[in-house]
């Protein structure tokens, strides 16, 4: 069963979400602050992380980038803001999705879901001398392996899989974050320039994703 | 004409200046001629009456010579008259003068030997009527005229004439002409002086007026600039005060004014603020206890099977109640949105009528059929936030559909080169025309009374009113009791731009 580790200060909307979660067949560790984040994370680690933006201790941006130092889990913000910066930044320090409340119960576990699954699909893929080992779930670059998270792998993967096509934002919002409908774009954005950040020599000429423009993102062509 | 009256009324130093420069003309003038006409009688009448004196003074010299002289012979005697007539002559050839001696008795022939007339000069010069009085009078006498030549020359001057009695030859009629040349040339010469000092004070008073008007109107000016610049928002704006005069003293209290006004638009704004950021925090703060809420009523929604039949329709209208809160929750956020400026729009392009299709598809099958569409079979791009236009189309199809009484819906897309616009008919409940502004107010509601057969938050059209404005474009509703309500959305094509024309009249045709 996968571990979901809840942070937020509201007790009875953490337990909430531990009913709904359990029922959905996950487990739940509970945190109510975030400078216990830490501590527990250490001990027990989740397979991801559903983190209220509004904490008490240490605010939730903080947290999420303390969690990215160490780890590549999957996490998934909760705000009750859906059109503030928070957003941005909580992108920008490492969050891969966000939900703003009030959301519906069949919504949260199913973009949890869509975070913990594994694309089990055999077989390497390469963007010029970027090498990606869909089985080892591992990047590797000149002999170096670059740590991505599973979110970064996963919109890496997509691109390389098909290396003529152009992704639309909303396309990659469907294929790599689950959304049916129309969502924040901003997701996307804030991810690319991330994974650019890692993967790429120069982010500002980048060679490995490249940007329609108008358009979307595609990945570059292969050269050595 | 029109256009220079309508600036002077406009303009306080332009009234002023002319006003001024008016009376200064006229006293130029006034005084102009007064001093031109006292000079001027001055100087002539000065002339005459010295030359009169004069001409008195050699006739009797002249007279009394020939009356004493005892001359042996005629000879001698037109010697003596020759001698007196030739010196008179170079004596006025010097001061330009003319001598003319004319016999009374006009046909005494031997009496005309001393009859002389300068060569040139038109004897018509000396009017008849003024030799009739000399003949009669004794005195000199003297008057104007205008002294001609034969060769068309004619010159201002005057006349003095008296008689002279010839020994042995009778009564001669003298005429002394003086021409007033010089004189008239002085008064002209005076004419020019005076003219030129009046333009001059002209132009001085006018640069002195608007010297001090410019003292006095430039900071009623400043007033009314800064006053204007206050009325545009500008609350800082203040008057320069540099010294302690009557206009300073406006420009104080006008300052203190601006100050009052500020410091209350300050205050309101801070209240309406506060206000905002109010509902704004009970908004967010709302959303935690509702998330808890929902998810707990949806666990038990999920589980109602095997509950007791009254317990699951309670959970059901419990999940129902919840959406529609979260509805409403949501609605107050984006008010609070629009009333804060906060409003953001996320411009792109889109197809208009593939966004309307969309809205009806999205609806339930019972409710999507009674919709008719008629729309152009091409696309209409247009530059807009998709998000709102879509939350304008869905709330007037909501109301539409809650409205109708389950008649048809008639939607209409139609275009002009600049502007899209869409309508919406139903054929329902409708409304007072003098309710038609009412409509987009928040939570109204047509007939209170009335049972809310809807889960509409009673602030979708203003929602949609504020979006529409946020596009420069224009919302307008028409309805009639019981013959259905007609709402047009005119949008401009590009964004940035307003609707100017609109492709979908208001009133629509009346079917039944």
């Amino acid at each position: 069963m996968p571990l979901v580790m809840v942070v937020d200060d509201d007790q009875d909307l953490a337990e909430m979400l531990s009913i709904v979660l359990t029922g959905a067949g996950m487990e739940v560790d509970l945190v109510g602050r975030g400078d216990q984040v830490i501590d527990l994370f250490n001990s027990h680690t989740p397979d991801l992380v559903l983190l209220d933006l509004m904490l008490p201790g240490i605010g939730g941006i903080e947290v999420c980038k303390i969690i990215r130092q160490r780890s590549m889990v999957p996490i998934l913000m909760l705000t009750a803001k859906g059109d503030t910066q928070d957003i941005v930044l909580g992108l920008e320090a490492g969050a891969d999705d966000y939900m703003v409340k009030p959301f519906k119960p069949q919504e949260l576990v199913a973009r949890i879901n869509t975070r913990l699954r594994r694309i089990n699909k055999v077989g390497n893929l390469a963007i010029g001398n970027l090498l990606i080992d869909q089985l080892e779930h591992k990047v590797v670059k000149e002999g170096q392996e670059i740590l991505l998270t599973r979110l970064e792998f996963d919109l890496l993967v997509t691109l390389a899989k098909e290396p003529g096509r152009v992704f639309t934002r909303e396309a990659l919002l469907s294929e790599v974050w689950g959304y049916q409908h129309a969502a924040d774009t901003r997701l996307v954005n804030v991810h690319v320039q991330r994974l650019r950040s890692k993967i790429e020599v120069n982010a500002e000429s980048p060679e490995y994703v490249l940007t329609v423009r108008g358009v979307g993102y595609k990945a570059g062509a292969a050269k050595i | 004409m029109l256009i220079s009256k309508i600036k002077v009324r406009q303009s306080l130093s332009l009234k002023v200046l002319l006003t001024n420069l008016a009376f200064a003309i006229f006293i130029a003038i006034f005084i102009g001629i007064l001093i031109h006409d006292r000079v001027s009688s001055t100087v002539i009448n000065e002339k005459i009456s010295i030359s009169k004196i004069e001409t008195a003074n050699a006739l009797n010299l002249a007279q009394g010579h020939f009356n004493i002289a005892r001359f042996q012979d005629d000879k001698g005697l037109r010697k003596v008259v020759q001698d007196f007539i030739t010196s008179s002559r170079e004596d006025g050839s010097l001061s330009g003068r003319e001598t003319v001696i004319l016999s009374i008795n006009k046909n005494a022939k031997d009496q005309n030997i001393y009859q002389t007339v300068p060569t040139l000069l038109v004897l018509d010069s000396i009017p008849e009527k003024f030799r009739d009085q000399i003949r009669k009078s004794d005195q000199i006498l003297d008057k104007r005229v205008t002294i001609r030549y034969s060769d068309g020359g004619e010159f201002p001057g005057f006349l003095i004439g008296g008689k002279l009695s010839i020994p042995r030859s009778g009564d001669y009629e003298i005429y002394y002409l003086f021409k007033l040349n010089s004189q008239y040339k002085s008064i002209a010469d005076i004419t020019w002086v005076l003219l030129v000092t009046g333009i001059l004070l002209i132009i001085l008073i006018g640069f002195s007026t608007q010297f001090v008007i410019r003292q006095v109107v430039s900071p009623v000016k400043e007033a009314a600039l800064v006053a204007e610049k206050f009325t545009h928002g500008d609350l800082s704006s203040r008057m320069t005060v540099a010294s302690d005069d009557e206009l300073a003293s406006l420009g104080n209290s006008f300052n203190e004014m601006a100050v009052s006004i500020q410091q209350q638009i300050y205050r309101l704004e801070n209240l309406s603020t506060l206000q905002q950021r109010f509902v704004s925090d009970v908004s967010h703060e709302l959303r935690t206890p509702l998330t808890t809420l929902r998810m707990a009523a949806d666990v038990i929604y999920q589980a109602k099977d095997g509950f007791d039949s009254s317990i699951a329709r309670s959970s059901e209208l419990l999940v129902n109640q919840i959406d529609r809160f979260e509805l409403l929750l949501s609605d107050l956020l984006e008010v609070s949105r629009f009333d804060a400026d906060a409003a953001a729009l996320g411009i792109t392009t889109f197809d208009f009528v593939n966004l309307v299709r969309k809205c009806v598809d999205y609806l339930h099958p019972s409710k999507s059929s009674l919709v008719e569409i008629s729309a152009p079979t091409h696309s209409i791009e247009i530059e807009a936030d998709p998000r709102r236009v879509e939350r304008i189309m869905r709330n007037l199809i909501t109301n539409a559909i809650d409205h109708g009484e389950n008649k048809k819906i008639e939607i209409k897309i139609a275009e002009s080169e600049n502007e899209v616009a869409v309508s919406v008919r139903d054929f329902g409940l409708g409304f007072n025309q003098a309710d038609a502004a009412k409509l987009f107010e928040r939570f109204w509601r047509a007939d209170p009374s009335r049972a809310r057969t809807s889960g509409g938050t009673g602030l979708g059209l203003s929602i949609a009113l504020e979006d529409t404005k946020l596009h420069q474009g224009q919302l307008l509703a028409w309805g009639n009791p019981n013959q259905g309500a007609h709402f047009v959305l005119t949008l401009p094509k590009h964004y940035g731009t307003a609707a100017y024309s609109f492709p979908i009249k208001l009133e629509p045709d009346i079917t039944y």
